[in-house]
């Protein structure tokens, strides 16, 4: 029985006198990819931020491998990676130099020839590597930031919107990845509002309305989600 | 060894940031051209003075050798006086712009001839001269300000603060080692230039480690202020232009408001005579001499000079004894406002210097200006030294000229000599 990697447990976050997270409780397994589904304002760019320790809970708290984010984030942060919705490295750097520093950042070593492969995992053309990412399309961008992920063989990837702006088939080689990822038992967590991106790629959808869970969709017996089922919540909450 | 990885990581990612680097390099520019200024009117200066001291001897040695008695040496012979600049007076010219450096005295009556320069140059006044100082204490806040005031705004703007918050192992040190690194790198484009021209200059390495240490600690203090208020959680929700202004506004208050403020607060408080007041009344008190009783002015002359009271008698209608004894009552009388606006020149730099210590960067100029000789206090002591040297000529003159003594070219070669701390240390190495 996998054991949980990330617990929310009576989450609940506030700005002032609103209240974005309502007393949120779900956990995720190991090699789980677990999707939060919702519409503009439900709350799930905050429940992601509360992960990652860069929103702190009013009440009730977050595990990250069982660690509180209240009281031990940095530990957290050494076993996390993140790709954010608008990848937005440096534009002075290029692709190897921007994935160089990042790393550094982290304390983390690799060689050229690690770097290299994963540019190579994630289709980036070699002839953009040494160019300096302001000439990159957001696509490559993408590509660029995931390699880094990879590349902190972190045991937790936590993914915002992550095919927004990909093509069709970039998405597709996007997704073969996560999975490919998760069957090595790493665990994705993903906030995104687009529902059939989400069935394809999850193998859990919690809908969030209004800072708090409302629907909770799982893989069926045919290793599908039934996205009409997700969609038709979802609607019905979102209008 | 992780921190000097992480400096050694952010030296080289500040060094691809082109932008970055031009500005650095423009500050570099700017403290070449500071250094370079500095030490150009610094060598102008010393040239002229060294000019003024050849032509002095031969102009007195002419003069003396047309003379026929002492009286009339005594008025035609001009005897310079001067302030030499320190070896880092280029560094900080100080009053040096707004007080005389260098004055030709005569026997006669001393205020009017001190006090008839005094005026500022009008230009200096208006800009301030572009000086080491003023780029320390006046624009590398600005700099400072520039360089860091997007240090997190501008990642939360360019959407990567999450990305480096969560990626960072250390997230403190990052904020932290690229702002030392960027002030650091700032800090050595503007010292380096200063400490070759001191070099070139010979100043003393004590006073070159003084200066650098004020740098240092003016560049530190505004690294602390822009670092502390891009981080300040108020801050978290405003973008960099607002940071800016922020800064901008607390350079302008430190740098502008509270010198210009503390100004005019010290001058309403400390009342001073003009200059000019003293020498209209020492140049009154001469003028009017001629139309009194001579008795009048012995009566003031010997009232401070009472050795001299039985030489008083006259067997003509003008002797040059008279003619001295009046320019010193003349003296005498500016004496109480004369000394008025010196101890107000005192008191208000006194009180400035209290004010400083709610201005860094006019704390920064001040302790500058010490280092450097070109303070008030060392024009003050220049002025006292003219006053010194002023005596030590009448203590000269007077014996001769009350007990009439036979003219000799020779007795004059016992004239005394003005002479600076540098000329006294010089002789004392001798």
């Amino acid at each position: 029985m996998p054991k949980d990697i990330l617990k929310a447990s009576s989450l609940t976050v506030s700005f002032a006198d609103h209240t974005v997270l309502d007393c949120v409780d779900f956990s995720v397994k190991q090699g789980e990819v677990f999707a939060l589904l919702g519409g503009n304002g439900a709350g799930k760019s905050t429940a992601l931020k509360t992960f990652l320790g860069t929103v702190s809970p009013t009440s009730g708290d977050a595990y990250v491998l069982d660690r509180s984010v209240k009281k031990d984030i940095n530990s957290i942060r050494k076993n996390i990676a993140y790709l954010p919705e608008s990848v937005t490295l440096y534009g002075h750097l290029s692709g190897i130099e921007n994935i160089e520093y990042f790393l550094s950042l982290g304390g983390i070593n690799r060689t050229e020839d690690d770097i290299k492969q994963a540019l190579n995992r994630v289709a980036l053309q070699v002839n953009a590597w040494h160019k300096p990412l302001s000439s990159y399309s957001k696509g490559m961008r993408q590509k660029t930031a995931i390699a880094l992920a990879l590349l902190r063989e972190a045991p937790v990837l936590f993914l915002d919107e992550p095919t927004s702006g990909l093509d069709p088939s970039a998405i597709d080689k996007f997704n073969q990845l996560v999975a490919s990822l998760s069957e090595q038992g790493t665990t994705v967590f993903m906030v995104t509002h687009d529902v059939y991106g989400a069935c394809q790629i999850a193998h859990r959808i919690g809908l969030l309305h209004k800072g708090g869970i409302v629907g909770m969709f799982e893989r069926g017996s045919n290793d599908t989600i039934d996205t009409e089922a997700v969609h038709t919540a979802f609607s019905m909450r979102d209008h | 060894m992780s921190y000097f990885k992480d400096i050694k990581r952010e030296a080289g990612f500040i060094a691809k940031q082109k932008y970055r680097v031009a500005f650095i390099f423009a500050a570099f520019l700017l403290s070449v051209f500071a250094v370079w200024s500095g030490i150009t009117e610094t060598q102008t200066q010393q040239e002229t003075i060294e000019r003024l001291i050849a032509k002095d001897h031969t102009d007195r040695v002419n003069v003396q050798s047309h003379q026929s008695d002492f009286g009339s040496a005594a008025y035609y012979t001009f005897h310079l006086t001067y302030d030499e600049p320190s070896p880092v007076a280029f560094a900080a010219m100080g009053q040096r712009d707004v007080y005389p450096w260098k004055h030709r005295v005569r026997m006669l009556a001393l205020e009017g001839q001190i006090y008839e320069t005094d005026a500022d140059n009008p230009e200096l006044s208006l800009v301030g001269r572009f000086d080491y100082a003023f780029l320390i204490s006046v624009l590398m806040p600005l700099f400072v300000i520039l360089l860091l005031h997007d240090l997190r705004s501008g990642e939360r703007e360019a959407g990567r603060y999450d990305l480096l918050t969560v990626t960072t192992s250390n997230q403190k040190a990052l904020w932290l080692i690229r702002a030392v690194v960027q002030s650091a790198a700032l800090g050595s484009a503007i010292v380096i230039p200063f400490v070759i021209g001191a070099i070139v200059n010979g100043a003393s390495a004590l006073n070159i480690a003084l200066i650098v240490g004020i740098t240092i600690a003016h560049l530190a203090l505004w690294t602390a202020i822009a670092y502390a208020v891009s981080g300040f959680k108020q801050f978290a929700s405003m973008n960099s232009a607002r940071i800016a202004s922020s800064l901008l506004g607390i350079w302008l208050l430190i740098t502008v408001v509270i010198p210009v403020a503390g100004d005019n607060i010290i001058k309403s408080a400390v009342q001073s005579p003009s200059g000019g007041e003293i020498v209209l009344t020492q140049r009154e008190a001469v003028n009017g001499a001629w139309d009194l009783p001579f008795s009048a002015t012995w009566d003031g002359f010997l009232a401070t000079h009472p050795q001299w009271a039985d030489k008083t008698e006259m067997s003509s209608l003008f002797e040059w004894k008279w003619y001295y004894a009046f320019q010193q009552v003349g003296d005498q009388t500016a004496a109480p406002l004369s000394s008025s606006y010196r101890d107000a020149i005192k008191q208000r730099d006194k009180l400035a210097s209290y004010i400083a210590w709610m201005s860094p960067p006019m704390l920064t100029q001040r302790v500058m200006t010490a280092i450097a000789n070109t303070n008030t206090e060392a024009m003050m002591t220049y002025e006292a030294k003219i006053r010194e040297y002023h005596a030590d000529l009448r203590q000269f003159y007077y014996p001769l000229l009350f007990n009439d003594v036979e003219f000799s070219v020779d007795v004059l070669e016992d004239l005394p000599r003005y002479t600076t701390n540098s000329d006294e240390a010089k002789h004392t190495q001798q």
